[in-house]
């Protein structure tokens, strides 16, 4: 099976919204469709989907047109959108109903997905009396109750608490386990960077960055370095050429300029009787890549 | 068609529970209840009184002073009519007449101008005959000139007939109003009359009511952005449809329970041989043939509307707006319901804006029942003007679905449906 997105098109007027873009998604797994706002992803999705008819090219599930008739899959938006006057599993029995379930079936999966994401005890009550975080979750069940095996997950992470963060986490690593293809769009990029294995990078309508992230991370080699000691380096990294990035209460984060410049540093601590508890050379993360690629392409 | 049939049973029961749809249900069915029981509750009270048997109980009744009265001056300084003032009195009952003079007469215009229950009439003499002058604030108020000119030629032909010789009998034989009766052989007939204006203004309320409701479940989805989580399940054109056939069926069902509870309580609490106006209530004018056309109007006089109006809550970003996105069509609405509302109370004939009425397809609903019901209306020209309709119809479903389809995920300043047409297009 594979997703294949190939040389997208769309304007609104003089705006272009999505420009040529083309990837693929060969396994099942997470595939991150990042940007910034306004860039296009929600327009890309939309097209993907065939509810939004592109200017030119074609999105394709294994060869065919993606059309609500042809493929089972789950989109949940960006905007939660549910009936907030209704009672939770009323409306996920339509949901699925709409999906082509009959009525026992979608009832038996809604019941599933609440027992799993622990709010099975407000099935009965109405969505808008439930915490942001759980209708959150009645969302998210509405996009799954009917077992779609491409899932568009738009900004899922956002509102929720650590709890129900690590909840979803191990819902997807669960879903991904299970086969399902997923494309995932969201602003916190250290989530992205945790579940994505290739990745779409969109600015103002056009493609910055694609490919395998761990292959992308490689092309820029070690750029940063992690230091934590029980003394002040600030001296020793100055001498060695090390810029500082960040400084946290426990350590300190410099960007340097390839493996010999850490070595340096490493060797000018130690000199000075200096053993750091912590001395991590890392890639860029893709917070910099991201920020990096937007900065450059504007 | 399953998808259709799925969008409609929810909006359907959503719209079942909704407190503005029970709330507006019992008190219709209150009203109507209330309506029944008046002619029952009236005979009642009025049997009390004329028993005697809680008189004594009441209070006197305050009588009313000649200076609260309504006031008439007559002023015929000549006598030119005898005993005008008189005849006057007894032909306008209620109102205090008083003799004036001609040099009053303007304090008496300068007292009109100010109160609207005073007038004068004033005789005076032209080409040998009494000349009435009747004076009254405006067209509003005042005294019937009518009965006035009727009272006075009358009492003046009786006083040249005396003056003529003849006797007080024979003066009464000659002056006597002729006996008359009206027989009407067409098919108008007050009950078919009012249960026309009923339908068309049933009609009206509910091409509003509903084809608001339309609009409204539309919007709150689109803004709520339920619509975004729909419409990857189903297609714009399904949902639309289940909707405004959801919105529908509502309203056939209010109507069809606000019938079958007044034909209930008609039967329950309305007195034997109750009549409106001298005319006894029936419904002779609703037979299966009228009911069939009338349900027909009923439905598709709906759907031309709930159409427009779906792709009015389509159209905006935020509920508040909902309104101003409606203008034009409830400016349509409203300008077909007077256009079928005038051209069937003003004319049974079928002149040039009565036919307009009947084939333009917003103003067809609203004129073609009533005709119905009156008998006004052949079958060819109502199936004419019904076949005018669907088509009018589909061509609009056609192009609303399409504007929908473009309008209900676009977020932000509300674009102009002809644009997102021709974009589409």
């Amino acid at each position: 099976m594979s997703l294949k997105v190939d040389n997208l098109c769309k304007a609104f007027g003089d705006k272009i919204a999505v420009d040529h873009l083309s990837f693929q998604m060969d396994q099942p797994g997470v595939f991150g469709l990042i940007g910034t706002n306004g860039a296009g992803k929600t327009t890309t999705i939309r097209m993907i989907l065939g509810i939004m008819r592109p200017d030119s090219g074609s999105a394709t599930w294994n060869g065919k047109t993606i059309s609500r008739d042809t493929l089972s899959f789950g989109y949940m938006p960006e905007e939660r959108g549910i009936y907030m006057k209704n009672k939770v599993i009323d409306q996920l029995i339509y949901f699925g109903r709409l999906r082509g379930m009959t009525k026992e079936a979608a009832s038996r999966s809604a019941l599933t997905y609440l027992e799993r994401l622990e709010v099975l005890e407000y099935k009965d009550m109405i969505a808008e009396k439930l915490s942001k975080g759980n209708q959150q979750k009645i969302q998210l069940i509405a996009t799954l109750i009917h077992e779609p095996e491409l899932i568009f997950l738009d900004e899922p992470f956002s509102g929720l608490d650590p709890v129900n963060t690590d909840l979803l986490s191990r819902l997807i690593r669960e879903l991904t386990a299970e086969g399902r293809y997923i494309v995932m769009n969201s602003h916190q990029m250290s989530t992205m960077e945790e579940y994505c294995r290739d990745l779409v990078l969109l600015h103002q309508g056009k493609t910055i960055l694609t490919g395998n992230l761990r292959q992308i991370k490689n092309s820029y080699g070690h750029t940063n370095l992690i230091v934590s000691a029980g003394q002040d380096v600030s001296g020793v990294a100055e001498s060695c050429g090390l810029t500082l990035l960040e400084k946290r209460a426990n350590e300190t984060e410099y960007k340097i300029r390839g493996d010999e410049m850490a070595n340096a540093f490493l060797r000018g601590l130690i000199e000075k009787g200096i053993y750091p508890t912590k001395f991590q050379i890392m890639e860029p993360s893709l917070n910099e890549i991201f920020i990096e690629k937007v900065g450059s392409s504007q | 068609m399953k998808q259709i049939m799925l969008v409609f049973g929810y909006t359907f029961r959503d719209a079942v529970k909704k407190k503005a749809f029970v709330i507006s249900t019992v008190i219709i069915l209150a009203l109507i209840l209330i309506l029944s029981m008046l002619p029952r509750g009236i005979e009642f009270f009025s049997q009390t009184d004329d028993d005697g048997t809680q008189s004594a109980e009441k209070p006197a009744e305050t009588q009313e002073s000649p200076d609260d009265l309504p006031r008439c001056y007559y002023i015929d300084e000549n006598g030119l009519i005898a005993d005008g003032s008189r005849v006057l009195s007894e032909v306008l009952g209620g109102v205090s007449v008083t003799e004036g003079t001609e040099g009053q007469l303007d304090a008496y215009r300068e007292e009109i101008r100010k109160d609207g229950d005073v007038s004068a009439v004033w005789i005076t003499e032209q080409d040998g005959r009494p000349y009435l002058h009747v004076i009254c604030k405006d067209f509003m108020s005042g005294i019937s000139s009518g009965d006035v000119t009727d009272a006075l030629s009358n009492a003046c032909l009786r006083q040249e007939l005396a003056k003529q010789g003849l006797d007080e009998k024979a003066i009464t034989a000659v002056t006597a109003p002729l006996n008359m009766e009206v027989e009407a052989v067409g098919e108008l007939d007050l009950t078919g009359y009012v249960l026309g204006i009923i339908f068309t203004m049933l009609m009206f309320f509910a091409i509003y009511y509903y084809g608001y409701g339309v609009a409204m479940s539309v919007a709150t989805e689109k803004t709520s952005r339920v619509m975004e989580t729909l419409v990857v399940s189903a297609k714009p054109s399904r949902i639309l449809l289940g909707k405004c056939l959801a919105m529908g069926a509502l309203g056939l069902l209010q109507f069809a329970g606000v019938i079958l509870f007044s034909v209930i309580c008609a039967g329950l609490f309305l007195p034997e041989g109750f009549t409106i106006m001298g005319a006894e209530l029936s419904l002779s004018a609703l037979t299966p043939y009228t009911v069939l056309f009338l349900l027909a109007y009923f439905v598709l006089g709906y759907s031309l509307f709930a159409m427009l109006n779906a792709v009015c809550g389509a159209s905006v970003s935020k509920v508040e707006d909902l309104n101003s996105a409606m203008m034009p069509v409830s400016v349509i609405a409203v300008l077909s319901f007077y256009l079928g509302y005038f051209t069937t109370i003003t004319s049974s004939e079928n002149g040039m804006l009565q036919k307009i009425a009947m084939y333009l397809p917003f103003s067809s609903p609203f004129m073609v029942p009533s005709r119905l019901l009156n008998g006004g209306i052949g079958t060819k020209e109502m199936l004419i003007s019904l076949g005018i309709l669907l088509v009018s119809i589909v061509l609009l479903a056609l192009i609303s679905i399409r504007i929908y389809s473009a309008s209900v995920l676009h977020y932000g300043k509300r674009q102009n449906p002809l644009k997102i047409y021709q974009r589409n297009s």
